[in-house]
């Protein structure tokens, strides 16, 4: 199956979607046409140089190239999610950035290399999008736990004293609120587990069909991805909550936030 | 058990120092009351003791050697903290009460529920049962039971932050009763922080008084 080529006036003519969507916050006074204007400027920009980039890795095909991208694709995630939270207090961009990388670089070439036994590992093709959904739903989760976890010791910060006060060193005092941040960061991906097919049909696996691929190669893949990300975002999420918690605590297990 | 300050002054991070040069020492055989308007620094001095903040400057002894060669955990069992507000985990009474057996840094083994059912009785919560929810518990009694908590802990060294400002006047003088007698017969030192008058009948008490950024003797 052939793929439909979209030009650069079918691509415009989208424009008139978002110009819709201008005229309804004029109409109904959102506020929100500068937002909209700046927001699709920039998925035309990013996009496009994403594009470009990505055309030259995969002419040049060297698996530092395609690592030092991957890496640079981590560091925006983590100054994204670092730009999410409130705190100011401790130090967020570096743990996160090496949790994401620790973590999603494993779960990408476990997958490349033993899962889907691309050859060579690294092939760009595969590696870049397969590392980029999941650098993505990572950065969700972790975004998702990092916040809960901020504003669970601050809320429950008599609590945690508490256990101090008793004895108890910062794993104990804050062993519920680990627990429950780790959860709440991996629910989106459990949820998406539970209904992938059902409520949602998944954007990759769209793609590959709207690319002409066989459905059943699609759900193979999407299967893969669904595994894949609900792995990532959990390890992403136990090393950078247990690492966040030891940042919060000095060694004489003071809190610092 | 014997505390030292040795000029020791407190500032937070790009404020007014909360006090400076504070000179004083308790030990376990003292019953001690520093009073002060709210906002004077009278938790915070409580919260150096058992090293939950560090001063900013001076230096704090417990039996002649810094406070910072101790081990935090142990330190914290001998130098009890008891909150101005009762915190009371999920679960029942009795799961709290042996909430610091549970931990790493626990060397004694609990304590049976015969010994707790005493404690209970002997702080007049002879209604309160070992498997009652303690969230359903009164303020005054989650105070109580937080108290034991802490005595189960067998400090030498026992801070009350406001232990009674939201309780009641018959739990107030109740919790004021306990804390002497635990004094007296136990022998465990007692440092009261407080805005309020506190009822004390036997109990030697030295008054301190925390103002204009100094800790004075009364």
């Amino acid at each position: 199956m052939q793929v439909i080529e979209i030009s650069m006036w079918q691509l415009f003519l989208c424009l008139i979607l978002v110009m819709i969507t201008g005229f309804c916050s004029i109409m109904l006074h959102l506020k929100l046409e500068k937002d909209l204007l700046i927001g699709t400027t920039r998925t035309f920009v990013q996009l496009f140089v994403m594009g470009y980039l990505l055309k030259f890795i995969f002419q040049i095909n060297t698996y530092y190239l395609v690592l030092a991208f991957f890496t640079w694709m981590i560091f925006w995630a983590a100054h994204a999610v670092k730009g999410r939270t409130k705190e100011r207090t401790i130090p967020l961009l570096f743990p996160t950035f090496m949790a994401m990388l620790v973590s999603c670089m494993l779960v990408t070439i476990i997958v490349t290399s033993l899962v889907v036994q691309v050859k060579p590992w690294y092939k760009p093709q595969y590696f870049i999008p397969i590392g980029g959904m999941i650098v993505g739903n990572s950065m969700n989760g972790i975004a998702v736990a990092l916040e809960r976890m901020l504003s669970e010791m601050r809320k429950q910060r008599d609590e945690i004293e508490m256990f101090l006060c008793i004895g108890a060193n910062c794993q104990e005092a804050t062993a519920s609120i680990v627990a429950s941040s780790i959860k709440a960061g991996m629910i989106p991906s459990i949820n998406a587990l539970m209904t992938v097919g059902l409520v949602t049909l998944p954007g990759m696996m769209t793609g590959q069909i709207l690319a002409g691929v066989n459905p059943m190669t699609a759900v193979k893949y999407q299967i893969i991805v669904m595994l894949m990300l609900t792995t990532s975002t959990a390890i992403s999420c136990i090393i950078l909550i247990h690492v966040v918690r030891r940042i919060c605590f000095t060694p004489a297990q003071q809190m610092k936030i | 058990m014997k505390i030292e300050f040795k000029d020791v002054a407190l500032q937070y991070a790009k404020k007014e120092p909360l006090f400076r040069e504070v000179n004083f020492s308790v030990c376990h055989e003292d019953y001690v009351i520093i009073r002060g308007s709210s906002g004077t620094g009278k938790s915070s001095l409580l919260r150096l003791m058992n090293r939950l903040l560090e001063p900013s400057s001076g230096e704090i002894f417990v039996d002649d050697k810094p406070l910072y060669t101790y081990e935090v955990t142990h330190l914290r069992r001998k130098v009890t903290y008891l909150q101005q507000t009762p915190i009371i985990v999920e679960g029942c009474v009795a799961e709290n009460l042996l909430l610091p057996f549970h931990l790493v840094s626990a060397t004694k083994p609990a304590p049976s529920k015969e010994e707790l059912r005493k404690w209970l009785d002997d702080l007049l919560l002879k209604d309160v049962c070992l498997d009652d929810d303690a969230q359903k518990l009164s303020v005054g009694q989650k105070q109580r039971i937080a108290f034991i908590r802490c005595l189960l802990l067998e400090p030498s060294l026992l801070l009350c932050d406001e232990p009674t400002s939201s309780l009641d006047p018959t739990a107030k003088d109740i919790l004021e009763q306990c804390l002497e007698n635990y004094h007296l017969e136990k022998n465990i030192g007692i440092v009261l922080v407080t805005h309020t008058d506190v009822k004390v009948q036997k109990a030697q008490v030295k008054k301190y008084i925390l103002d204009s950024c100094r800790l004075r003797e009364l």
